[in-house]
């Protein structure tokens, strides 16, 4: 059981609505769904540029965003994000909750409308989108997938994915690769934004002060076109058998070091022991108490920030630091020496309670941000695992030393990846 | 109780009320209660940031002088006991603790859902407890010298400061926050304690606390925590900053990084400074709105530039206005650096003959109004704002009150004030 109210629009979208007071806003987020394929990623990123540049009633982006200026500066954030192997369209629209402004009326409406007119009425010539359109979010899209460069943290640890799932679709970077915007046309890419929009998976969420049942005539009033919904988002591959882990360098001209290693934990957001993989991750590196933190920060002073992330959906976690480029050894050999002290079981009262109570507060503060408490939601729906946070806690209140030990054994290093200077 | 005085904000228009007192020896408290919420937030603040390396307390003789980055290495330190490091007490209670250092003042902070009131003295107790010995000061070193070889890599911090640097002829906010890897090799001990003594005495510090919480428990224990202190009254603090022209000291600095783009920067800096409170904040916001009619989203300029190429959607405009020092900032990613400096320099000069028209105004009124509102769903927007606008003597909450009361007239006044041709400079990192 959630706070959500579930519906299914005629058309196949999955509609959520959580009525609540505790905002001053209303949120309307569509998430649409493709499979994360190395062909396919770079088309699926350029979409929601191209229909942010205008719809059928407001042809031009500066029309469009004169409409949202005039409601209460209710931005359309659009985002491109992947979940394993799956690759997720976000179009998020943030109006004031009417209560604030008083005397306006139907904000709802008008900014539900503005959002279905961006989602599904772009500006069209003959069989595809505007073609000057088309050309200049091509160009931004280099750009920006070019830029990645600019934040050395980011790339160094976007870099390891990359190397380290290779021969995965996984392996892409979210906004696609540069090679392929060449073959894209208005013709051929608004094809398959039609397709794309006939047979994605499609959720609509809505949270704010609303009724749960007038949001769900109003959305079934609006969204009302018609869609096959056929399609599939195949299964994300996570075991991969590792030989031997790669070591993979790359020269820049550059003041730190960066480290990254890329790990299979074997385990992922669907296995029963995904629990005891937040608790591994929390004691190896998500918390200042962690190894990592006081290990290779506060106790050797090597660096600023060493720390752990996890892709649940993949099952991949990767430790990340900015190092002086000739501790490169040192930084190594203490990070690896924390992997597997975990291992061994060497973990301290300190170290299990501390992870506890931190995830339990993770959570239990996610529900007083709109964002965190849909986000949540739709991971819930891509892993096939709804709960409820006190059901979430009940699991990590059940999580023991001996569970993180035995998941800490399925974790395998795959690759290690080192942006130095050059020379 | 040692309540030195009583107040309650209020706004109509966000419907919320700040319970504020201010407490012996010069405390001030800001209380808002907010049903419903998981999260409590508290952060408490000196008004001490990397600008401040010299100043004088009044009653002694001699003004102090500090090598730079003292202040941010100072919140570092902070975090550590004679028991060892506070993050661990916060991580027992299922808190997350942290800390931020920037040009004007040094915040830390936390969020807990549960042991409200454990946390909160632990945050009271550890800021007015420093210890600092000589071997944790150098050890420190090694962790600040990667932080700023950090953000030496990162390509728009150093855009920035090269724009500070160029802007500004001898005021400290040219300088990095952290100082620099020679400077933080002055700082000891000694030095420490210095600044602490002066800029960590509650009279220089305010408090923020944010949740579903009992505002009259709150004050309570922060008195009964400052009871016990024996603290004696501070005089004035006096800050001591050189004199800043209002000439700019170059047009232009360049660099070269590995970036995939150029990347420019343009300031122009803004002679209209001296003051703070309700005087400032209006001028911050009608600035404010005036970039957004003159660079935003739906504007002339900001589709043309779009339209040729020049820029992305990052392309930002926006204003600082601090009590001695003030600019507008414009950053943009863009394959011809020289041009869209030129049209950048016309599009302004067109702008200032055809002058602000009636429903751009109304209509950027009303978005900015919205995104205020947007940003009071989050506690901590909210504390942190409140306490840097409460430095400069302003209520974060007349922010909806300006909007509204302001006119055409009042941006068109900042139109002619700080779009000078005279006062402006331009940074730009050449990608290799």
């Amino acid at each position: 059981m959630t706070n959500f109210h579930n519906y299914s629009l005629p058309n196949g979208v999955n509609l959520y609505v959580y009525p609540t007071d505790k905002f001053k806003t209303i949120v309307f987020s569509v998430y649409l769904q493709q499979n994360l394929r190395r062909d396919l990623a770079t088309r699926t990123a350029l979409v929601p540029f191209i229909l942010e540049r205008g719809t059928g009633s407001w042809p031009t982006s500066r029309e469009l965003v004169k409409v949202l200026e005039n409601l209460y500066g209710a931005d359309i954030i659009t985002e491109v994000f992947k979940r394993g192997e799956r690759h997720v369209l976000q179009f998020l629209l943030e109006i004031v909750n009417p209560l604030f402004v008083p005397g306006e009326k139907d904000l709802e409406r008008s900014g539900v409308e503005v959002l279905k007119e961006v989602l599904t009425n772009p500006v069209v010539e003959g069989n595809g989108f505007k073609e000057s359109y088309v050309k200049r979010e091509k160009e931004l899209l280099k750009n920006n997938i070019e830029g990645l460069i600019n934040d050395k943290v980011s790339y160094a640890v976007e870099r390891c994915v990359q190397e380290m799932c290779k021969e995965e679709d996984y392996g892409v970077y979210r906004l696609g690769r540069v090679e392929d915007l060449e073959g894209i046309t208005p013709d051929n890419l608004y094809k398959y934004y039609r397709e794309l929009l006939d047979a994605g998976p499609m959720d609509i969420f809505v949270l704010g002060k609303v009724d749960p049942e007038k949001m769900a005539i109003l959305m079934e009033e609006t969204f009302n076109f018609p869609r096959q919904d056929s399609g599939e988002i195949e299964p994300t591959l996570v075991h991969k058998e590792i030989k031997e882990p790669r070591y993979v360098e790359e020269q820049m001209d550059v003041n730190q070091g960066k480290l990254t290693l890329g790990y299979r934990t074997n385990t992922t957001v669907k296995d029963e022991d995904y629990y005891a993989l937040l608790f591994y991750h929390g004691i190896l590196g998500a918390f200042p108490h962690s190894k990592l933190f006081q290990n290779v920060r506060e106790k050797a002073s090597l660096a600023y920030y060493a720390s752990s992330r996890l892709e649940k959906n993949k099952g991949i976690l990767l430790i990340a630091s900015g190092i002086e480029i000739k501790n490169y050894n040192l930084a190594l050999d203490i990070i690896q020496k924390q992997v597997e002290s975990i291992k061994e079981g060497n973990i301290t009262d300190y170290e299990f309670e501390n992870t506890r109570v931190g995830l339990i507060n993770q959570l239990k503060v996610s529900e007083d941000s709109p964002y965190y408490i849909i986000s949540r939601h739709l991971d819930g729906i891509i892993s096939g695992r709804l709960q409820t946070i006190p059901e979430t806690i009940e699991k990590i209140n059940k999580v023991t030393v001996e569970d993180v030990v035995r998941v800490a054994g399925k974790i395998q290093l795959d690759t290690i990846y080192f942006l130095r200077n050059k020379g | 109780m040692s309540i030195m005085s009583q107040r309650q904000l209020e706004s109509d228009i966000l419907k919320e009320k700040v319970y504020t007192v201010t407490l012996y020896p010069g405390l001030e408290v800001f209380v808002l209660p907010r049903k419903g919420y998981n999260k409590k937030y508290a952060s408490f603040a000196t008004k001490f940031g990397s600008i401040d390396s010299d100043f004088l307390v009044e009653g002694e003789e001699k003004s102090i002088e500090v090598p730079d980055g003292v202040a941010h290495f100072l919140e570092h330190k902070l975090f550590e006991e004679e028991k060892g490091n506070v993050f661990d007490e916060f991580a027992r209670l299922g808190a997350s603790a942290n800390a931020y250092t920037n040009f004007t003042m040094t915040n830390y902070l936390f969020s807990v859902t549960d042991n409200f009131e454990e946390c909160f003295d632990l945050l009271l107790n550890f800021v007015q407890s420093p210890y600092f010995t000589t071997d944790s000061v150098e050890k420190e070193k090694g962790i600040i010298e990667q932080e700023i070889r950090m953000y030496q890599d990162n390509p728009h911090w150093r855009i920035f400061f090269n724009l500070l640097g160029a802007l500004f002829i001898n005021h400290p906010v040219k300088k990095d926050i952290a100082g620099s890897i020679e400077s933080i090799q002055g700082i000891d001990r000694a030095v420490l304690y210095k600044c602490y003594r002066a800029f960590y005495h509650p009279s220089n510090m305010a408090l923020f606390v944010v949740g579903d919480l009992d505002p009259e428990k709150i004050i309570k224990q922060i008195d009964d925590n400052l009871e016990k202190r024996d603290y004696k009254t501070l005089g004035e603090i006096k800050r001591i900053y050189p004199q800043e022209p209002a000439e700019i000291q170059e047009k232009f600095v360049k660099e070269e990084m590995e970036v995939s783009q150029h990347l420019f920067n343009m300031g122009f800096k803004d002679r209209d400074v001296g003051f703070t409170g309700r005087r400032l904040f209006k001028k911050e916001i009608a600035t404010e709105l005036l970039l957004e009619i003159l660079f935003g989203r739906s504007s002339e300029l900001y589709n043309d530039l779009y339209e040729q190429g020049l820029i992305n959607d990052r392309f930002n405009a926006s204003f600082v206005a601090e009590k001695d020092y003030s600019y507008v900032i414009m950053e943009a990613e863009t394959p011809d650096p020289d041009k869209l400096y030129q049209l950048l320099l016309s599009g302004i000069k067109e702008f200032k003959e055809k002058g602000i028209q009636q429903d751009d105004f109304k209509r950027q009124q009303r978005r900015v109004l919205g995104e205020f509102l947007r940003n009071f769903n989050h506690l901590e927007f909210i504390a942190n704002n409140f306490l840097a606008y409460h430095f400069r003597d302003i209520n974060f909450f007349d922010f909806a009150d300006i909007i509204l009361e302001l006119t055409k007239e009042d941006l068109e006044s900042r139109l002619n004030g700080i779009f000078d041709e005279k006062y402006h400079a331009c940074s730009v990192i050449y990608s290799r």
